[in-house]
């Protein structure tokens, strides 16, 4: 591919002429028309920020970014009040079972799918084809229904389990791609080695596909901390277990809004996962990439 | 409760939104819970309680805290939005994590509940429970409602005798007019606009004259149906008898009354008089909007007053009847006297009826409705009068709930003349657009023949109401429309069966 | 353990052996696909099965009563005029934020792809800061900066004389799914930048060096070379974002719950108001919503069968781009 699009460079007509500004002063501009369209993008964001720190009255009196007497109250009752400490851990305890059964099950899965010619295969992955185009809004009450019946209508696990069905078939199509275009080799060389297949996809192919692992867990995480419906009608009964989401949309009243508390709650819902972009966000690139690839 | 305590309880409930009570003080301390109604089981787990929150959420985390204090058993509470309510306590129902104590799903016939075992009567639990109903108003109980073969079923604690679209105004605002309205001095419809005009005009276009949420269709619903009802039309307001005549047996959502209403409100948008986006603003947005001094008028419930007063404290607003038009002084309606979407019913297979049952006993007797009314005011009137004259409020608040006594009626409950309407009910299907939808459809410009699409409206409502009819007759209910029609109703007065 | 160490024979000849030997030679990979395909059982295909089920009753959703009523919800749904606006309203809205979304967050892909520009890891992140804000909370912040009475946008254009009379975006019917479009491509152009940002990963490094030593720079580079090389990302990348775009529903429930007067009701809406939340005084259809739901996804899946073949046939036609 990338000869081809050499090839064509060529008949491209190479136009020499001086830049008016020299590279660098080239970035600084690029990155001074960046810096504004990225402040008018996080602008709503910003404001709610603003807003967290504000109090009720002063929200709505229309004032600037910067509040007037700042306050951690919204702050402290969105924790204490709201139980937000809690859901956090609930939420966290959601978000990381529900990333290491999708990741190990998509990756297994994916892994027989994209190297393993097994009889079936092509049904089943029309099947999954399939449902990826299913709105999956009004499935809540076979799901909830399911879950009650195997005992874990009522709890974290069940939570967890049901949160891992969102998107699997996607990652499992990820693992796939990225398993199919690997060396056959691979697997021949393990075998002469001896090493039985479990082994050999622990030791060998899931270390290989580090890029997918990183995707999944990103996408997974995303999906997890903000899923709202299932934890919802999951964890009526019991309070303590709610997640964030769940959480902070109880913050809504029908006849009257606390927007300061609804803000901070919000802001201490995004944090986290700001931060796990940041951190992750080089991984999660290059291992799109890797999965892209294929 | 010591002082701290409560300060962090206020905290905590301003946390959800719900300020309201900062005003009205708290008359739930040294609540007397008495002695135990009977002889107590021991807790099988923590009493839980759902019902659809706000101050009902004020008031209930608090009391049921201290109820549990005083007999030894943890308290759950829960208060959803009702789109949650419908699909969690049905799913509550049948894999039996439902709370003890619950609200059914808005607009589900208590009846139908009944049938399916969902919940129980509270005959078994509360003690001389005839004793205890007759302390209640007249019309608080209602065979096919709350009753069910002489067995009690749901708990009637609030009033409904509200007005959602009483008349608020700012007075700042309503200087710029040529009126000064009141309980005793209400604006006629002609009035009403001029006002909105003025207030517009005179402001230079920084104040509007009329706000509503316009994107909760349920406000157009409401606003059309009660301003046309004072000018004389007179029927049922929710569910399949919504627009529905009982002295007729015909519905009345094309009357000449209601396109009046409607084309008053269409009137005023294009006097320029409404507020610029309404249609995307909900009601507490509306609310909001008011009390800074944006919007001069809003059709709206009685709730706003103690929000305003704990949030707006500088905001100086009035309050009055729903317009009417010149010469005419009709009533507005409600479907019964209790409040239906606050009735408490008690889970089939709840864990602790016993002490469910015994809030609900408790919520039935002075102490318990005038700690209930102090905590919520005009908003959720107690059902007991006396309790709202004894409870701490404003005299605002007080004149309010006044005002509503002259101006809200109860309809008949077409459940009293069979309970075979219930299958109605379960078979009825609303027409896509309903009235609210439709006055929507007309104020935002995509439909535009008022008296062709309430037509429309009324004639599909007959269809759907024939069509249940027959469907629930299928079912073995044996009712007919004649029974819908109540020779005896006197629309100026409570309809007392 | 032997099953696996048999490597699998060539497929000609695989298909000609029995399908019983088959399977036990694979016996390991059946019981890899175990897990995952436990929870795709169970929490994707069961609830399709259900849905279809219910599609075929009259059902509430939690009356106990279901009465079989065959295909009529099916009949039913293809006179209602409520179905087939919102049905066309999701296909325009996918149609208009997919590309919006996709070429935006290219442009954005390529400008912060340079490893010289020092801040290009925080202008990202700011870029994805919408995507991780609940849809709860962009909902009342966006009410508020789109209001027409002093929301700044509309301050800004008044300002500006670019309106006269400020906007109603959320509240016109003509404007409404527009405001919403843009909402949504404000919301989701983070995960697409970072799509194209994976795909850009794809050029090797020497090209960039091949291109300086050519002369060639700047907008050339990116028209000539790296555009051809990540074009064919384009599929996947638009199939992710429009399966996304056809669940919009958080956002537009959060905002206009598909109003004014269903100007913004697309087909999730639809769903939902049929099977949760009825008008006042009716009884949900659960039955009815699903119907839909099956509907949809045929047709969807139908829909997006043919953008597949016609991607296919547009590559056959063009052999060098492989």
């Amino acid at each position: 591919m990338a000869d081809a699009a050499l090839s064509r460079t060529s008949f491209a007509p190479p136009r020499r002429r001086e830049a008016w500004l020299s590279p660098r002063a080239r970035r600084t501009l690029v990155s001074i028309v960046l810096a504004a369209i990225c402040a008018v993008w996080v602008y709503p964001i910003v404001w709610m920020i603003s807003a967290s720190f504000k109090t009720n009255g002063e929200i709505f009196a229309d004032s600037g970014l910067i509040p007037d007497a700042p306050t951690f109250d919204n702050y402290t009752r969105a924790w204490r009040e709201a139980n937000i400490g809690q859901y956090f851990f609930n939420t966290l305890f959601v978000t990381v079972g529900s990333v290491i059964i999708t990741t190990i099950a998509a990756a297994l899965m994916g892994y027989v799918l994209g190297r393993r010619p097994i009889p079936g295969k092509t049904a089943l992955m029309g099947l999954m084809v399939f449902t990826l185009f299913i709105p999956q809004g009004f499935t809540i009450i076979p799901v909830f229904e399911l879950l009650t019946s195997v005992g874990l209508g009522q709890s974290l696990w069940g939570v967890m389990l049901a949160t891992c069905g969102h998107s699997i078939v996607i990652f499992t199509f990820l693992f796939a791609g990225y398993f199919g275009q690997m060396p056959k080799e691979l697997e021949e060389a393990s075998r002469m080695d001896g090493v039985g297949p479990l082994k050999t996809f622990w030791y060998v192919m899931l270390p290989l596909s580090k890029p997918i692992i990183v995707t999944v867990i990103v996408m997974q995480t995303l999906q997890a901390w903000n899923d709202f419906l299932l934890p919802l009608v999951v964890t009526l009964a019991n309070p303590d277990l709610r997640t964030l989401s769940v959480g902070v949309y109880s913050f809504r009243g029908e006849h009257f809004i606390d927007w300061g508390g609804m803000t901070a709650a919000s802001a201490i819902t995004i944090i986290p996962i700001i931060l796990l972009f940041l951190f992750l966000q080089r991984y999660f690139i290059d291992g799109l990439a890797g999965a892209v690839k294929g | 409760m010591t002082s701290l305590n409560r300060r962090s309880f206020l905290a905590g409930t301003s946390a959800l939104g719900l300020a309201a009570i900062a005003g009205p003080a708290f008359a739930q301390q040294g609540f007397d819970f008495g002695a135990p109604m009977t002889d107590m089981p021991a807790p099988d787990g923590p009493l839980r309680w759902l019902d659809s929150g706000d101050q009902k959420g004020v008031f209930f985390r608090e009391f049921l805290a201290n109820y549990g204090e005083a007999r030894g058993i943890e308290t759950v509470y829960d208060g959803l939005p009702w789109v949650e309510i419908a699909t969690v306590v049905p799913l509550g129902v049948r894999n039996e994590s439902a709370p003890d104590a619950f609200a059914l799903p808005l607009d589900m016939p208590p009846a139908v509940a009944i049938d399916q075992g969902w919940v129980q009567p509270l005959d078994d639990y509360i003690p001389d429970i005839a004793e205890w109903r007759a302390g209640f108003p007249t019309g608080s109980f209602i065979e096919g409602v709350n009753m069910r073969d002489g067995k009690t079923y749901g708990l009637p604690f609030t009033s409904d005798r509200r007005s959602s679209t009483l008349l608020l105004f700012g007075r700042e605002a309503m200087a710029l007019t040529d009126y000064d309205p009141s309980p005793e001095n209400p604006l006629n419809w002609d009035e009403f606009r001029t006002a909105a005009r003025q207030i517009t005009e005179n402001s230079g276009g920084s104040v509007y004259g009329f706000i509503l949420g316009g994107a909760q269709v349920n406000r157009w619903r409401d606003a059309v149906l009660s301003l046309a009802s004072r000018a004389g039309a007179h029927y049922g307001v929710s569910g399949f008898v919504t627009g529905f005549d009982f002295s007729t047996g015909e519905y009345a959502l094309n009357s000449e009354e209601v396109v009046a209403a409607v084309e008053l409100l269409l009137a005023m948008r294009d006097d320029g008089s409404t507020f610029p986006g309404l249609l995307s603003l909900n009601a507490p947005q509306a609310r909001a909007f008011t009390a800074q001094g944006n919007a001069g008028m809003i059709l709206q419930g009685p709730w706003n007053v103690p929000l305003w007063e704990a949030n707006n404290p500088e905001f100086d607003f009035g309050f009055t009847w729903t317009p009417a038009p010149e010469g005419a002084d009709g009533k507005t309606y409600v479907n019964t006297l209790p409040s239906a979407a606050n009735m408490m019913f008690l889970n089939a297979d709840a864990k602790n009826p016993y002490h469910a049952a015994e809030v609900f006993r408790l919520m039935g007797t002075v102490e318990g409705q005038t700690a209930w009314a102090n905590v919520v005011g005009p908003s959720d009137p107690a059902i007991f009068p006396a309790a709202n004259e004894q409870a701490e409020m404003s005299e605002r608040a007080r004149a309010v709930i006044a005002l509503q006594e002259q101006q809200v009626r109860a309809t008949p409950v077409p459940y009293s003349a069979s309970t075979g309407f219930v299958e109605v009910a379960r078979a009825f299907q609303m027409p896509t657009p309903d009235i609210a939808q439709t006055v929507q459809g007309l104020f935002a410009g995509q439909l535009t023949d008022v008296q062709g699409e309430l037509d429309r409206l009324n004639a599909a409502m007959t269809d759907a109401l024939e069509a249940a009819i027959a469907e629930a007759n299928a079912a073995g209910a044996d009712v007919s429309r004649e029974q819908l029609v109540f020779e005896d109703w006197d629309p100026t007065t409570d309809y007392a069966g | 353990m032997s099953a696996y160490s048999d490597i699998p024979p060539p497929p000609d000849e695989a298909r000609q052996r029995p399908l019983g030997q088959r399977l036990r030679e694979h016996r390991i990979d059946y019981l890899f696909l175990l897990p995952g395909l436990a929870i795709f059982g169970a929490f994707v295909v069961w609830p399709l099965f259900a849905a279809n089920w219910f599609a075929l009753l009259d059902w509430s959703g939690f009356d106990s009563r279901q009465v079989f009523v065959g295909l009529q919800n099916y009949r039913d749904l293809l006179g209602d005029e409520f179905f087939r606006a919102a049905f066309v309203r999701s296909i325009l809205f996918t149609a208009i934020t997919v590309p919006l979304q996709m070429l935006l967050g290219l442009v954005l892909a390529v400008v912060l792809n340079n490893r010289l520009l020092k801040l290009s890891a925080l202008f990202r992140t700011m870029i994805f800061l919408p995507v991780v804000t609940p849809v709860a909370v962009i909902a009342i912040v966006m009410a508020l900066m789109l209001s027409p009475f002093n929301g700044p946008i509309n301050d800004l254009l008044q300002s500006t004389e670019i309106v006269q009379r400020a906007v109603d975006f959320l509240g016109s019917p003509q404007l409404v799914m527009w405001s919403l479009a843009g909402i949504y491509v404000w919301k989701w152009t983070g995960v697409t930048l970072i799509y194209w940002l994976a795909a850009l990963q794809t050029v090797p490094d020497e090209l960039y060096e091949a291109c300086k030593l050519d002369g060639v720079r700047g907008w050339q580079v990116t028209r000539y070379v790296i555009l051809p090389i990540i074009a064919p990302f384009a599929v996947v990348i638009g199939l992710i974002s429009a399966i996304s775009a056809l669940n919009v529903f958080p956002l537009i429930q959060a905002t206009t719950q598909g109003g004014p007067f269903f100007a913004s009701e697309v087909m999730e809406v639809f769903i939902f108001r049929t099977a949760f939340a009825p008008p006042s005084g009716t009884f949900p259809q659960l039955g009815y919503a699903s119907a839909a739901g099956v509907l949809f996804g045929l047709a969807v899946m139908g829909l997006t069968i043919l953008q597949v073949l016609a991607v296919r046939h547009a590559r056959r036609k063009e052999p060098t781009n492989g």
